[in-house]
């Protein structure tokens, strides 16, 4: 249930598959070969046999077909089989989602003045006013979206 | 009362602390800047209480005996795993797999507690005061789940003689879970229970959801047990 690929520097999150978008995931894709073989036809370039690269290059594919983040998102869900907690990055947007079983964890803490997700709250734990912070945990299939929307 | 800082001494030594008391101490201990760490207060042998001011990460709580552990902030993944006995509250909420497979004990979660709570339960006690997610109750064995606001999907899915009772809305059944009738003794139970978290609710309010028996071998001879 790990992501799927050599363990090497190639292999390490996160994966940036275009100018304005990265994504870290924890957990692994069953169905990667076959959507890596079809966004190739569609002329996007991958760089190593990672799982995690094709769900990234799958949402710039999106992105660039003229989705918004959201109907990306929404998209991938129904497509992208397999175990996951994604965090997305764009250019001005955040975004967390997690596959219909949620079996990998995830936590998100919201202040007025930042958003973080992590898979521990140990991670979140030191952030300041990580205290008063509201927090959490991102429920299966459902999409969060911060800054573009 | 002695309080314990887990930023100075860590989980380890905060877990030492509680470790090297007597099996029939009832000492109370404060732990204060638990920081979201893991394994806090595991394995306690002794009737201790044991106050965790603030969030806790996964397994707090995990193999308890005898020892009365209060969690004033949010638990994290397994909260009072394998328990055997004593009790656990937690003022927040709870992450996956509250109460897995634990055998005895007391489970309080005032809030919310997410997907597989009460999973391969084999004798626990849990009240969730708040809503549960999905696969709540799956393959639980013995003991109550009973939770006071809704229930996600396939809730009790392959579930043994664990009794599950439910306030509010139910998304859907588990493989092999039904609603069964509420008997005097069940609503005795479910008051007893809701008594003893502080948790206020009537008991009339609740369904139960059991086994149907026909996805494992029940063998009637042993019904007595059940």
């Amino acid at each position: 249930m790990a992501t799927e690929s050599a363990v090497t520097t190639a292999g390490s999150h996160p994966f940036a598959t275009g100018a304005d978008l990265c994504l870290v995931h924890n957990g692994s894709l069953s169905n990667h070969n076959i959507i890596r073989r079809n966004l190739e036809r569609e002329g996007i370039r991958f760089q190593t046999e990672n799982d995690t690269e094709v769900a990234g290059a799958y949402l710039t594919w999106k992105l660039r077909s003229g989705s918004t983040l959201r109907q990306a998102l929404e998209d991938g869900i129904r497509e992208l089989d397999g175990f996951y907690t994604f965090c997305i990055g764009t250019k001005d947007g955040f975004a967390v989602v997690r596959d219909p079983i949620a079996c990998k964890h995830a936590v998100l803490a919201e202040t007025d003045k930042w958003v973080a997700m992590a898979t521990e709250f140990r991670a979140i734990a030191n952030l300041p006013g990580a205290e008063n912070a509201e927090i959490w945990e991102p429920e299966p299939s459902t999409i969060y979206i911060w800054g573009e929307e | 009362m002695e309080v314990l800082n887990l930023k100075k001494i860590g989980v380890r030594g905060v877990n030492l602390a509680l470790h090297n008391m007597p099996a029939d101490s009832e000492k109370n201990f404060e732990i204060r800047n638990p920081q979201g760490q893991h394994s806090i207060a595991c394995g306690v042998n002794a009737p201790l209480s044991v106050e965790i001011k603030g969030h806790v990460g996964f397994y707090c709580g995990g193999m308890n005996k005898h020892a009365k552990i209060v969690i004033s902030g949010h638990a994290g993944v397994g909260v009072g795993e394998n328990m055997m006995s004593g009790y656990i509250h937690v003022k927040g909420d709870t992450s996956e797999s509250a109460g897995a497979t634990a055998n005895g004990g007391f489970l309080v979660i005032e809030g919310n507690a997410s997907s597989r709570c009460g999973i391969s339960m084999k004798g626990v006690d849990i009240v969730v005061g708040g809503s549960v997610g999905h696969m709540s109750g799956f393959m639980a064995q013995s003991g109550n789940l009973v939770i006071c606001g809704d229930a996600k999907d396939a809730l009790g899915d392959s579930i043994y003689e664990a009794n599950i009772f439910v306030r509010g809305k139910v998304s859907g059944l588990g493989a092999d879970c039904i609603e069964k009738e509420v008997r005097p003794e069940h609503s005795a139970k479910i008051s007893e229970l809701l008594e003893s978290s502080g948790i206020n609710a009537d008991a009339a309010d609740f369904r139960r959801y059991g086994s149907a028996r026909k996805l494992y071998n029940f063998n009637v001879d042993n019904v007595e047990s059940y």
